[in-house]
């Protein structure tokens, strides 16, 4: 500890190093070997070789726009459902829980002690077209009787929105806690409407859980592969099946790479033009 | 006049409330069916081979939880690797919280992107990129690779736990050790440690828990080791046999006994004034 | 009965030559003169025998799960086997280990199990990624099926044994469907629509719908592959096709969920006992056949592997492995055995077995299967344009 005590300025250095340089060595390099991989031309048979081919990119875009397109519909539907879904219980945790909160907290993060296969499994039987939901629908005349949810769009956008609900509903349920109840009991003296209250006072607090949330659904849900693997048809299928298939069995590395960037763009663009639409304040802040 | 009033007030507010509260029951209806499910089938007798219609109740799928072949190794292999991970993640990220928030530094903004970037990198990408790194740096795939990639995606995780922790915590309390004549290291021990142990704990148990559900990341830099999930991920597509439901339903219930405890605690320390 | 061997043996000599011109000029010359080192030759057995397969691939009995010949086998000569079904597709399995085997590092792996209608056991061979065969501890290689001895890709057997052969057909339910006997039922039915799926390799889809289009599959050109592909594309973006699959077709044709499904013949052989409305047959227009091939991945131990694979060339325990037993609940694998002697061994302890067309296919079904040209099979704008329609 002496020579701590001699270097102060040195201590923070030394605590950040180890995990620093092991997410510099994994993350960030690892990185770098995408972007260099992206640029290489070549096959699996006479090997791959740097060459600067931008054209990857240009056909990734090009030959794959469809599930590009198709990740961030998927979930951009997903996230806002699951906005929509869980911001009334992230509400009534923060203002009526009392003293259940943290026990209905970790009902929301139970979900998540499942491994993600095997709720996403549970799913597929649940979705099942002889399963109790497609027969429901059928008797509600709902769905067509030849009409199925496995193996569809719906059933994925489900998966996706199940599978990462906890990740909305928690930073949600975190800003709305820490609104202060009296900032609302003024406001409803104010615009004597609760609902009134809600919409000028509340929702506007927690708009960083919003935020947060938001984020924190859409961009691993633009990247998964899983649900549309389990759940969807081939007409389903969603960016990050293309590029674990090319990685993984064609193994096409610069293509796949390549794509693996795109990908990154995209999900940059569309939370850049969130931001622009909720205000970028609320992103840093 | 205005009794009637906030009589109907009160109604709408009743209703209100009971609305929020039934639809939140149903939430969490929804949210814990596919668990149901889960738990349900990992009691069930499939005749043939297709764990998917209730086909009667037997123990013997817990009995006989390993009776899979390959079931065993995988479990084994992800316990291995999680808990490894959990332990070298939470102590890496407890240093780099620490110094994040105790220290003022150049480089500190670059630090928190750091942090922040993986969490925010889709799961395919880090995987992807990891496999790039180890194919150029001809490292054979197997649980060292499957190690260094879940230390490092757990490590964000752990440094977040910890700084939330760290950043809601009187620092007079160790200014008061120093004063005593405690040095540095002692402070450390005897009073940051103790304080922050709870998050650490919560740090773990997170690490842990991520670990040992991953697949997309193990699936890319595996090599030929299977993992749990990569055991389901394959069965899954011949029908996953009653015992994937079993492992899944223990560490389903280990983990929530786990949180459950630590809440219950927590909310006795908190009625006792101890937090 | 010499009639049906006869024939028998004719199909598996076509599907031995199917690999044969796998041997493209191109790829002599990128993989120039890779010399094989002889197997390690130390005669030892290994402690463990790594074995991965595919899914549904060896005797399994339906209580335990467990595999009655491994542990026969480890009982007989103390050498644990991990088993290992981690074998889905060939081309997924292939991209796994061909990043450690082009380094020249270990799989961790003495026996992989790889199809000759795909392109990997050839390209295996090329490139220098297996050990030979322990020729000396193999003496029942000579229950090999002659047709099947001399594939051109491996044409002494020194490097490759097959496993099982098998047929690519088409299932059907027939609670939920008329028979569904051509390609052109399956994809254009629209009473279908949704309730098919499709294989995902290349091979068995492409030859499939190929003969359904008049083409021959022994023969692909561009135009011939162009037909298939759009034919399959259309059938997938009008929703007829729900999903390309491997062996993954099982469960969901067992419950009901899929009323047809292209399909194996083995696979559904075995289904017929979860489900006993399900039907097998091969298209009017014709069929696939194909065998898959066990090898040793550089760094396997040759000598543990290949007294394995003597193991299961004593025809009792091939007619084991095929049949099971129905007496101590023991499915068996259900598909083509290459090994002689097996359906003589079958007859006397399970003849249901022995009887079985889907095992032991007729001389009518023989003249209705065909190999795929392995040219196309080697095809890299094909095989990306095979990848890019089922990933869609």
């Amino acid at each position: 500890m002496g020579f701590l005590h001699r270097h102060r300025g040195l201590t923070p250095y030394l605590l950040l190093a180890p995990g620093v340089v092991w997410l510099g060595l994994f993350f960030l390099v690892p990185l770098g070997f995408l972007a260099y991989q992206s640029l290489e031309s070549g096959s699996i048979d006479f090997g791959y070789a740097f060459s600067w081919s931008w054209g990857n990119y240009w056909n990734a875009i090009r030959n794959y726009r469809g599930h590009f397109e198709r990740s961030l519909e998927y979930a951009g539907i997903a996230t806002v459902l699951a906005l929509v879904v869980s911001y009334p219980v992230a509400y009534w945790i923060a203002f009526r829980g009392g003293r259940w909160k943290n026990l209905l907290l970790l009902f929301i993060v139970a979900p998540f002690f499942v491994t993600y296969l095997i709720r996403t499994l549970a799913w597929q039987t649940i979705l099942a077209d002889h399963g109790l939901v497609v027969r429901t629908l059928h008797h509600l005349h709902v769905l067509g009787s030849t009409g199925r949810l496995l193996n569809t769009a719906t059933a994925v956008v489900a998966g996706i929105t199940y599978n990462f609900l906890p990740f909305m509903a928690l930073p949600l349920y975190v800003s709305l806690e820490q609104i202060d109840g009296r900032l609302i009991e003024a406001a409803e003296d104010l615009y004597a409407s609760r609902w009134k209250a809600f919409l000028r006072v509340t929702l506007p607090l927690s708009l960083p859980g919003v935020v947060a949330g938001t984020l924190l659904t859409f961009i691993p849900a633009a990247g998964d592969f899983i649900n549309a693997q389990l759940l969807g048809s081939p007409t389903n299928h969603m960016i990050g099946n293309v590029i674990q298939s090319k990685f993984l069995e064609l193994t096409d590395y610069p293509a796949a790479a390549s794509m693996s960037f795109v990908l990154m763009a995209a999900i940059i663009v569309a939370v850049l033009a969130y931001a622009r639409a909720v205000g970028t304040e609320q992103l840093t802040g | 006049m205005s009794g009637v009033m906030d009589l109907g007030g009160r109604a709408w507010a009743l209703a209100r409330r009971n609305v929020l509260a039934a639809y939140s029951v149903l939430f969490f209806a929804y949210l814990l069916l596919p668990i149901a499910i889960v738990i349900a089938f990992s009691f069930n007798n499939p005749t043939g081979r297709f764990n998917y219609v209730w086909q009667g109740f037997t123990w013997n799928n817990w009995r006989y939880w390993d009776g899979v072949p390959g079931l065993r190794g995988a479990i084994e292999l992800s316990l291995e690797i999680a808990v490894i991970a959990s332990l070298v993640a939470t102590a890496l990220g407890t240093l780099v919280a620490l110094a994040l928030v105790r220290y003022g530094f150049r480089g500190r903004g670059a630090t928190n992107l750091l942090i922040f970037l993986p969490l925010s990198t889709p799961e395919i990408v880090l995987g992807a990129s990891l496999l790039t790194l180890f194919l150029n740096a001809n490292v054979a795939f197997g649980f060292w690779t499957i190690l260094i990639a879940h230390i490092m995606f757990c490590i964000s995780f752990a440094v977040v736990t910890v700084k939330a922790r760290l950043v809601g915590f009187d620092r007079h309390l160790e200014e008061a050790a120093m004063d005593l004549g405690a040095n540095e290291w002692a402070t450390f021990q005897k009073v940051t440690l103790p304080l922050i142990a709870p998050a650490i704990l919560a740090a773990l148990l997170l690490c842990f828990a991520i670990s040992i559900d991953d697949f997309v990341v193990t699936y890319f830099n595996s090599g030929t080791r299977i993992t749990f999930p990569l055991f389901v991920w394959g069965s899954a597509r011949i029908g996953a046999p009653p015992q994937i439901n079993v492992i899944g339903t223990a560490i389903f219930v280990v983990a929530v006994g786990l949180m459950v405890t630590n809440v219950l605690v927590q909310n006795r320390r908190g009625k006792r004034g101890l937090v | 009965m010499r009639d049906l061997e006869f024939t028998r043996r004719q199909l598996l000599e076509r599907a031995a030559l199917g690999g044969a011109a796998l041997t493209l000029p191109g790829f002599l010359a990128a993989c120039g003169g890779s010399s094989k080192k002889a197997a390690s030759s130390s005669h030892k057995l290994a402690k463990t025998l790594r074995f991965s397969n595919w899914t549904l691939y060896m005797d399994t009995n339906n209580k335990t799960h467990m595999h009655p010949t491994l542990e026969s086998f480890s009982k007989k000569y103390g050498v644990h086997v991990q088993y290992t079904e981690d074998i889905n597709d060939n081309a997924s399995f292939f991209g796994k280990i061909q990043g450690p085997l082009s380094r020249g590092q270990s799989i961790d792996r003495d026996i992989i199990v790889m199809t000759d209608n795909s392109r990997y056991p050839s390209l295996l061979i090329k490139k220098g990624w297996v050990e030979k065969l322990d020729k000396s501890a193999l003496p029942n290689i000579k229950n090999l099926q002659p047709a099947l001895s001399h594939p051109a890709w491996d044409p002494h057997r020194d490097y490759t044994l097959p496993w099982q052969s098998g047929m690519t057909g088409i299932a059907f339910n027939d609670k939920l469907t008329d028979p569904v006997l051509s390609i052109d039922e399956l994809f254009g039915n629209r009473k279908l629509k949704g309730k098919v799926t499709c294989l995902n390799e290349m091979a068995d889809a492409l030859s499939l719908v190929m003969v359904s289009n008049g083409d021959d599959p022994s023969k692909v050109t561009n135009a011939s592959f162009n037909r298939a592909i759009t034919k399959i594309k259309k059938a997938v973006d009008s929703g007829q096709i729900r999903q390309f699959t491997g062996n993954d077709y099982a469960a969901p044709l067992a419950k009901g969920d899929l009323a047809a499904a292209m399909s194996w013949s083995g696979d559904i052989a075995q289904l017929l006992s979860e489900n006993s409305h399900l039907h097998w047959n091969l298209p009017a227009d014709g069929g696939d056949i194909w065998t898959d091939n066990m090898l040793i991945p550089k760094g396997g131990n040759a000598y543990t592997a290949s007294v394995y694979m003597n193991y299961v060339y004593d025809p009792k325990i091939a007619a084991q492995i095929e049949g099971g037993d129905p007496k101590t609940g023991d499915t068996g694998v259900y598909y083509i055995c290459p090994v002689v002697g097996a359906r003589e061994a079958l007859l006397k302890t399970n003849a249901a077995i022995a009887k079985n067309t889907l095992i032991f296919p007729t001389k009518k079904m023989l003249d209705n299967v065909h190999v795929i040209d392995p040219n196309a099979l080697n095809n890299e704008k094909y095989l990306t344009t095979w990848q890019n329609l089922i990933s869609a």
